[in-house]
């Protein structure tokens, strides 16, 4: 690729490369939410059986 | 948990509008590479994970020093939250660095140093991760866990200095390239705002991240202590 004289057309691996970036950085956000929403269940658990005992 | 701090909610505004303008600086800002074409812009992300991969594990390190001189509890949460920040973002370098050398090294994966090294050192904190597990009593997790961390920050500057000091391919950003090196190029004016708006912007991605993930630790530490409580009562 470096005799030609107009940019190689590396188009579709850009997009692979920042869907890689974006999703990476979605999923781990995601992997928060998803942990909190979890905890948060067995606080809610937690409280009901200190209000029961 | 309780309710999200004001300064943290500032935070996440703030460092969602930066974000937003890095991108735009690095997608339709910064030119398009004359050789290599629109790939390179993954360059600069690329970067920008690196070092947040770097200043993940060297945060760790620094809070398993305290962990041992202190013994505070804290800084064993701070270092836990700060590893799995940093192998989420070292992952992001190694695979968009994969795919930026595919249509310029003409390979996925070549046994270049910078490649092993990184590789060795994102190994190296899966396994803090997968170790830490095992471990029961906390106080005794901590210290190991902070051992392993200040151990484990060898790997960083190893990382950071292998294109520096053993014959490569991969392209040096600061500094003079090995002339080897393949897939150099020069970063024009509007390259190098892309390039440093990147890492300014990528550092409070970190610093967000690291926060949410703190909180999201010690909610579950909470959490665990009613349930073992619960379960002694």
């Amino acid at each position: 690729m470096w005799l030609q004289e107009a940019a190689a057309n590396t188009f579709d691996y850009m997009v692979l490369g920042f869907g890689v970036i974006l999703g990476s950085m979605a999923l781990f956000i995601l992997s928060i939410a998803l942990r909190v929403r979890s905890l948060r269940k067995d606080e809610a658990l937690l409280d009901e059986l200190e209000q029961s005992s | 948990m309780g309710p999200m701090p004001k300064a943290l909610k500032a935070l996440n505004v703030f460092t969602s509008l930066v974000f937003a303008v890095a991108l735009y600086l690095v997608l339709f800002y910064a030119p398009r590479e004359a050789v290599m074409g629109d790939v390179q812009r993954v360059f600069y992300f690329h970067v920008a994970a690196g070092w947040v991969g770097a200043l993940a594990f060297l945060v760790t390190a620094v809070a398993g020093i305290f962990v041992l001189v202190r013994g505070d509890h804290r800084w064993d949460q701070l270092a836990l939250a700060s590893v799995e920040i940093g192998v989420v973002f070292t992952m992001i370098n190694i695979v968009t660095g994969s795919i930026w050398a595919r249509p310029v090294w003409n390979t996925w994966w070549t046994w270049d140093p910078r490649l092993v090294t990184a590789s060795v050192m994102e190994l190296i904190y899966l396994a803090y991760l997968m170790l830490r597990q095992g471990i029961e009593d906390p106080d005794r997790r901590a210290r190991f866990a902070a051992v392993y961390g200040i151990v484990g920050f060898i790997s960083v500057p190893l990382t950071f200095l292998s294109i520096r000091i053993f014959r490569t391919i991969h392209p040096v950003v600061v500094g003079n390239n090995d002339p080897t090196a393949q897939g150099t190029f020069d970063m024009t004016p509007k390259m190098k705002l892309a390039f440093f708006f990147s890492l300014f912007t990528f550092t409070f991605v970190y610093i967000t991240l690291l926060w949410h993930r703190l909180r999201l630790q010690q909610f579950k530490e909470r959490i665990e202590e009613r349930k073992l409580r619960a379960l002694t009562a």
